[in-house]
């Protein structure tokens, strides 16, 4: 009945809507509305015909009019605000009419909400099929229209998503590169485009910094490393002289030192997220991941071109196989341990979805290191903002579909950095040994237990790996002869070999590598080897319908990203597509990639090499540059320098240089007019000045040793065990079945003190030091550090071994060079700030250390003993019983500890009490 | 240039406007990352215990007894679910059972404290929840970030986020383990991609309880002061120089919030001002139950002191064999002490307000395979069924909520995913999962990653 009444009440309205009212609301329908209602309404209301929500089915008109469950029509024909449709989408009228969708993140925007509104008021027509296809055909002839642009692709899953309409500007990143005209001026190209918008902003650019800002900004940004007092004095010097050319040299001369790679290398490795391990359960060590680790290094300091760093760390193994057999470069080779970075684990999983797991994780690697895409989205549906289908991702999907994780035999090279590894050896020998031993003889119990079992019952020996399909009767039980706490200890001890036994490996001529072939029927990452292949398969990939493995769908080839309109290199039948042969599929893709006309990498790379140099990225979010990444603020400046980039030569140092010579970057952070601009452009979007940057946690702990004296300089090579907390270093970390090895320093102050880049690292366990100034876990790709300050910050800053060491490093080093305490505090201060003290500030500063001299006498501190075993308390997994077994700490045994502050006199810890103040204090921790 | 020139002569005679102005931006900047928020509805909680049963309790021998199980012991099983592989047969419970309290909840004959009818009545079981992987770190980090991958953010990490902490000189998320960490070890209390001011802070069971929380004994609290105001007259100074920048003040502020901090801390964890009654009725004078009780305490005291989200983790759970054994002892390490937690509560009229969720991170097989060619009598993963207690915030008092089959194999009422209970938390405590998101990579991120249901069953 009551439906009845609607409708007779519809059929009344429709008479008063006059023929081109009549054709809007059926155009708004057919082009629009049928898309809102279907995205955001549907998959509560109607398409699942069991569980309707609210009673309310929105999949047709008649449902729409007959409403809910509160049995009032959802729409009133003409009149949106009694519409509880309308009303419940503005989510403005709650207290009625609940938001709707009732995900917040779902809300439908403001033109979507107007959409509605605009067919309600025209009378809310549904036309039938044949008259949508209408208005949609008509309108899908247009490139061009209103409501955005059609971008090509290789299509959605529905023709809704083929044929939907892109804003422009989200998706500027995958428009061509247009060349940028410049009037000849005198500026350079960047302050050209930067200073255009300062000026119609009505504003002006900072005034250049002084030339001691200057000197620790280039120090930092290309080296991570602060100047000494004669490296800024030799600069002022020359600067003195001639600011232009002092300048230029500088920048040269800091581009050729080797802590430039290091320093690059770096931001790379954070992106493509370096780790000595592979994470989950068992945390298994990456023997040969230091190898990539200075590939990348290496890449920096020769200036390798971009295109070629690309396509080597996607695809090195298969140019690898084109070289002669004679003269294949382990480059090639070592730089696929790009495609190995990510967390990988398959225990406890099936090897299908292990697979699934390694495969998601590169082609999303891939996507966001070099497109600045997260795919991640792509995996279960077309892309919901950007221009990607599904299909496309299944394609990339398919680009690595064969390639399989091993660690490939790849001899070691001139360049690399082979140091200690004879005492690195000898000293995972021991630890195995040490591991073996103790295995051996639990099993030797346990062996003697059975052979009197097999004596008793008159039967022959049976050894233990020979009686595991024995009958019960047959066999003595498994743990025989072995308590709770030997079975527990054994399990250790197992797993003890394994860990030191891979670690061996270390110092084998290895890399972390891939090749193609088929799926492995086991895998275990402890040990991956390159399995037979038969080159004539090819794998069977297909689209995974909401990424599920159990729902495949329609087959797919190995292809690109086709929305950026960039073919792939070698023709084809589609332009998209790569030849569906095993081999060469990430060739050809990686060939795409660096592609010059591909508009994605070009500008992905310039917008993270600028983002380091201004501390903030053109582009808001350098690994997306989707719709739902921050826009450019510079488009035109991005498009010049993407070109620029490719035009000659893909080179870093190059850019650098192009960046640091303009006036923009040698601006001071002040303003004369900030307060105005704070309110304008609180982002700095403008570029109006340069923005203070926190030191990272790495350039924290490096600088420290240069400002001490203490950094070894030494360049690649093996991770290094820099000294954590002890505490941490010795605390119980619960891998599978044991707890790992603790974290053993190296043993001398010159092993362990070489620059962060070279600890090693731990997935399950960071450096606490590190870790609380915001090192980036190396599970998620890291687009930019992070700064904040939190207050345990402090506590590592103030009272931890860590900075007590540095500091008395610093007094020594001080004592050493100056004699009396005026002089001292002066050097003090030099060494850490790079600037001597004012008068009333080093007077300050004297009165505080010749306090503390007297507050010294008095308090004598502990000496500290380094443990050389540790007793550790595990849970035996069968029993639930608690049991107890000794690990051996060999480094301690003949370890040279930094200073520490019993080893030296009261007068040094005063003045280390000062040191510590310098290294706490803002002008240490920021730079300009 | 002129300009910074006449900026650097400032700073001369600029210390004491300094210090004015320093004083004035503090006071209005007072509103922190952790200051206190109001919920998005009415709380029912205002914080939450969690305690987590690591490696994964198993349902039929604690809180949802299968009589027919026990007739099926080592009977051939033909359950494909889990890992097992191989010859499966079934295990009956080692334990008996009984109905305790008025209303009648089931426990193994194991619990004793937790039976007592005064605190039975106050407990909710839920049976139907269900996890999604059968690995122990991916589960863990399933049951508390939400995502199996770790790496995104603890439910703890969102609660502070949504609605910072009563108390600014205490982490507004604390968590307490065993000496071991749980696998996965602190990457299932971390922020992941919100900012760090809420990552979950572990108080270590040995050693200094935050890291470096103390100066090295040969520095006195007096040689810190006199420290840091040397070190905030040059951090001013700094500040003057530097007009315009911002972020100096937060970090002039966190070494005052610092030395709070480490005031404030050890005063929480020292029991010496507990009674002797309170340290006997946790349970701190058994060794059994000592370490569990006195992390139970503490988890009070932080509570009182407006900590919003604390977590305690015990091990030990994963009996794939010796059943008997292994749960017994770890049901008698926790009883005592989780019984005290929910008695005290109450007795301090906190219960209502506080939330405690008992659970591991999967549940049990009724089943289990050959292990060395042998029968185990224990128990496989199992995400289909796991079981849990919750008590006080607003849950419905002395009753079961969701069922499990007839031997517990898979829950078959009120069966909810992870993500619902994560919902249902965020629900108690006043936070909408649905809008209590942060953008990142592209998205407006939540707890539940998809949206979920708030399990109302579960609601008084």
């Amino acid at each position: 009945m009551i439906i009845l009444g609607i409708l007779a009440f519809h059929y009344t309205f429709i008479g008063k809507v006059n023929a081109s009212e009549q054709e809007k609301s059926e155009r708004l329908f057919s082009l629009k509305v049928r898309n809102i209602l279907s995205s955001k309404c549907f998959a509560c209301h109607g398409e699942n015909r069991k569980k309707i929500k609210g009673e309310l089915d929105l999949t047709s008109r008649e449902g729409l009019m007959r409403g809910g469950e509160s049995g009032i029509s959802s729409i009133q024909s003409g009149k949106p605000m009694q519409s509880p449709l309308y009303l419940a989408i503005t989510r403005e009228h709650e207290d009625d009419w609940p938001g709707m969708p009732p995900k917040e993140n779902d809300k439908l925007s403001k033109e979507q909400i107007e959409e509605i509104k605009a067919w309600i008021k025209t009378g809310a027509k549904w036309p039938d099929k044949e008259i949508q296809k209408k208005y949609i055909t008509k309108d899908r002839k247009e490139l061009i229209t209103k409501d955005g642009v059609l971008v090509k692709t290789s299509g959605g899953l529905s023709e809704d998503w083929t044929y939907r309409r892109y804003k422009k500007n989200d998706i500027w990143a995958f428009q061509q590169i247009e060349k940028q005209r410049i009037p000849k001026q005198e500026d350079t190209p960047i302050d050209f485009f930067i200073r255009r918008k300062i000026k119609s902003s009505g504003s002006f650019s900072a005034p250049e910094a002084n030339f001691r800002v200057l000197v620790k900004r280039a120090y930092y940004d290309l080296t991570g490393l602060p100047p000494s007092p004669y490296e800024i004095y030799q600069f002022r010097i020359s600067w003195e002289k001639n600011k232009v050319e002092a300048w230029e040299d500088l920048i040269d001369k800091l581009l050729e030192s080797p802590h430039y790679g290091e320093h690059w290398g770096q931001h790379w490795l954070d992106v493509t997220r370096y780790s000595d391990t592979g994470g989950y359960s068992n945390d298994y060590e990456r023997s040969n991941a230091w190898r990539y680790r200075d590939y990348v290094v290496r890449s920096f300091n020769n200036d390798k071109a971009y295109n070629e760093f690309i396509i080597e760390q996607i695809a090195g193994d298969e140019l690898w196989q084109q070289q002669a057999k004679e003269n294949r470069n382990p480059e090639l080779l070592i730089a696929t341990s790009f495609l190995r970075m990510g967390p990988w684990d398959p225990a406890m999983v099936k090897v299908s979805e292990a697979r699934q797991i390694f495969l998601d994780d590169v082609v999303n690697s891939v996507g966001q290191t070099f497109l600045s895409l997260t795919m991640r989205c792509v995996k279960c549906h077309d892309h919901k903002f950007d221009p990607l289908p599904t299909r496309d991702y299944y394609r990339m999907y398919s680009v690595f579909a064969g390639t399989q994780m091993a660690e490939r035999h790849t001899p070691f090279m001139q360049e690399e950095n082979l140091e200690r590894f004879s005492q690195g050896k000898k000293h995972v020998q021991r630890m195995l040994n040490y591991a073996k031993q103790k295995t051996r003889e639990l099993t030797e119990k346990r062996e003697a237990a059975a052979r009197n079992w097999f004596i008793n019952k008159g039967t022959v020996y049976v050894p233990h790996d020979k009686r595991k399909n024995l009958p019960d009767d047959m066999k003595p039980p498994r743990h025989v002869g072995l308590n709770y706490i030997d079975q527990g200890r054994l399990k250790v001890r197992e797993q003890d070999s394994w860990i030191w036994g891979r670690r061996l490996e270390r110092y084998e001529p290895l890399s972390q590598s891939v090749y193609n072939g088929q799926d492995p029927t086991f895998l275990n990452a402890r040990k991956l080897r390159i399995k037979k292949t038969n080159n004539d398969w090819i794998p069977n990939s297909r689209i995974y319908m909401g990424g599920s493995l159990l729902a495949p769908g329609e087959k797919v080839r190995p292809g690109v990203l086709s929305a950026t309109g960039v073919p792939v290199s070698d023709g084809n039948d589609n332009p998209y597509l790569i030849k569906n042969e095993l081999q060469g599929r990430r060739l050809a893709f990686a060939k795409w990639i660096a592609n010059p006309k591909n508009p994605l990498t070009s500008r992905s790379i310039v917008n993270r090499v600028w983002q380091h140099h201004f501390g903030k990225p053109i582009a808001g979010n350098p690994n997306n540059f989707g719709a739902k990444g921050l826009k450019p603020t510079h488009p035109d400046l991005l498009d010049w320098l993407a070109k620029d980039f490719v035009e000659h030569g893909w080179k870093f140092k190059r850019l650098h240089k192009m960046i640091m010579l303009s006036k923009t970057y040698m601006q001071s952070s002040s303003h004369p007019q900030f307060k105005e601009l704070q309110t304008k452009d609180p982002e700095n979007n403008l570029f109006a000045y340069h923005l203070p940057r926190r030191l990272t946690a790495d350039q924290i702990r490096d600088s420290l040793l240069k400002i001490t004296g203490e950094l070894n300089p030494l360049i690649g090579g093996l991770p290094m065990m820099s000294e954590i907390n002890i505490e941490v270093a010795l605390e119980p970390r619960m891998i599978q079945f044991s707890i790992a090895p603790a974290h053993q320093p190296s043993r001398t102050p010159k092993e362990r003190n070489r620059r962060t880049l070279y600890a090693y690292r731990v997935r399950g366990q960071a450096d606490p030091f590190l870790e609380i100034f915001n090192q980036p876990n190396p599970n998620d790709s890291c687009e930019a550090r992070v700064s904040q300050s939190v207050t345990p910050q402090v506590f590592s800053l103030m009272n931890s071994d860590t900075i007590s060491d540095r500091s008395i490093a610093l007094a020594l080093r001080v004592e050493k060079e100056m004699n009396t305490v005026p002089l001292q505090v002066k050097r003090a201060v030099q060494l850490t700030f790079g600037r001597v003290p004012e008068k009333k500030e080093r007077e300050r500063l004297e009165k505080y250390v010749l306090k503390m001299r007297e507050y010294h006498r008095k308090h004598e501190p502990e000496k500290i003993n380094y443990p050389t075993k540790i007793t550790r308390s595990l849970v035996e997994e069968l029993s639930g019983k608690p049991f107890e077994y000794e690990e051996i700490l060999p480094n301690y045994e003949s370890y040279t500890p930094d200073k520490k502050p019993s080893d030296v006199s009261a007068n040094t810890r005063a003045l280390a009490d000062l040191c510590l103040l310098l290294f706490n204090t803002n002008e240490f921790i920021y730079i300009y | 240039m002129h300009y910074l020139n006449r900026r650097e002569h400032l700073f001369g005679l600029g210390s004491s406007i300094g210090a004015l102005a320093m004083t004035d931006l503090l006071a209005k900047d007072s509103a922190g990352p952790l200051s206190p928020k109001k919920p998005m509805h009415d709380a029912k909680a205002k914080a939450v215990i969690m305690l987590f049963m690591e490696g994964g309790p198993s349902q039929v021998d604690t809180f949802d007894p299968k009589p027919q199980l026990n007739g099926l012991h080592k009977m051939e099983s033909k359950s494909k679910s889990g890992l097992a592989t191989g010859y499966r047969f079934y295990v009956g419970s080692p334990f008996g059972s009984r109905k305790v309290g008025k209303s009648g909840l089931d426990m193994s004959d194991q619990w004793v404290h937790l039976a007592d009818p005064e605190i039975a009545d106050e407990l909710c079981n839920y049976r139907g929840c269900q996890a999604e992987s059968l690995n122990h770190p991916e589960a863990l980090f399933h049951m508390n970030t939400g995502s199996r991958l770790g790496g995104d953010p603890a439910i703890g990490s969102w609660v502070n986020y949504g609605l910072g902490s009563m108390n600014q000189n205490l982490p507004g998320y604390v968590v307490m383990s065993e000496l071991a960490l749980p696998q996965g070890g602190a990457r299932n209390w971390s922020n992941g991609f919100l900012p760090a001011h809420y990552q979950g802070t572990r108080l270590r069971p040995k050693g200094s309880p935050i890291l470096d929380l103390q100066s090295p004994p040969h520095k006195t609290r007096q040689h810190q002061r006199q420290s840091l105001d040397e070190l905030a007259f040059m951090n001013r100074r700094h500040a003057e120089k530097h007009p315009n920048h911002n972020d100096l003040d937060a970090r002039i502020e966190s070494y005052e919030l610092a030395y709070r901090m480490q005031m404030e801390v050890p005063g929480v964890i020292d029991l010496k001002d507990e009674p002797e009654s309170i340290r006997e009725e946790y349970g701190m004078n058994d060794h059994h139950t000592a370490s569990f009780g006195r992390q139970c305490l503490m988890a009070r005291r932080l509570v009182e002191k407006g900590v919003r989200f604390i977590q305690i983790f015990s091990g030990g759970w994963d009996s794939h064999d010796y059943l008997e054994r292994g749960h017994s002892s770890r049901i008698r390490s926790v009883d005592k002490p989780m019984a005290t937690l929910i008695k005290d509560l109450k007795r301090r009229g906190m219960l209502d307000s506080t939330l405690v969720v008992w659970t591991g991170e999967f549940g049990r097989t009724p089943d289990n395979n050959r292990r060395g060619g042998v029968y185990a009598l224990g128990r496989g993963h199992n995400i289909d069924a796991m079981t849990m207690m919750l008590a006080g915030g607003g849950i419905k008092k002395g009753t079961i909520v969701g069922a499990t089959d007839e031997i517990g194999a898979k829950a078959s009422e009120v069966i909810h995913p992870i993500r619902d209970l994560h919902v249902t938390i965020l629900h108690l405590l006043g936070l909408n999962d649905n809008k209590l998101t942060y953008f990142h990579g592209g998205r407006h991120k939540q707890l539940s990653q998809f949206g979920g249901q708030v399990i109302h069953e579960l609601i008084a």
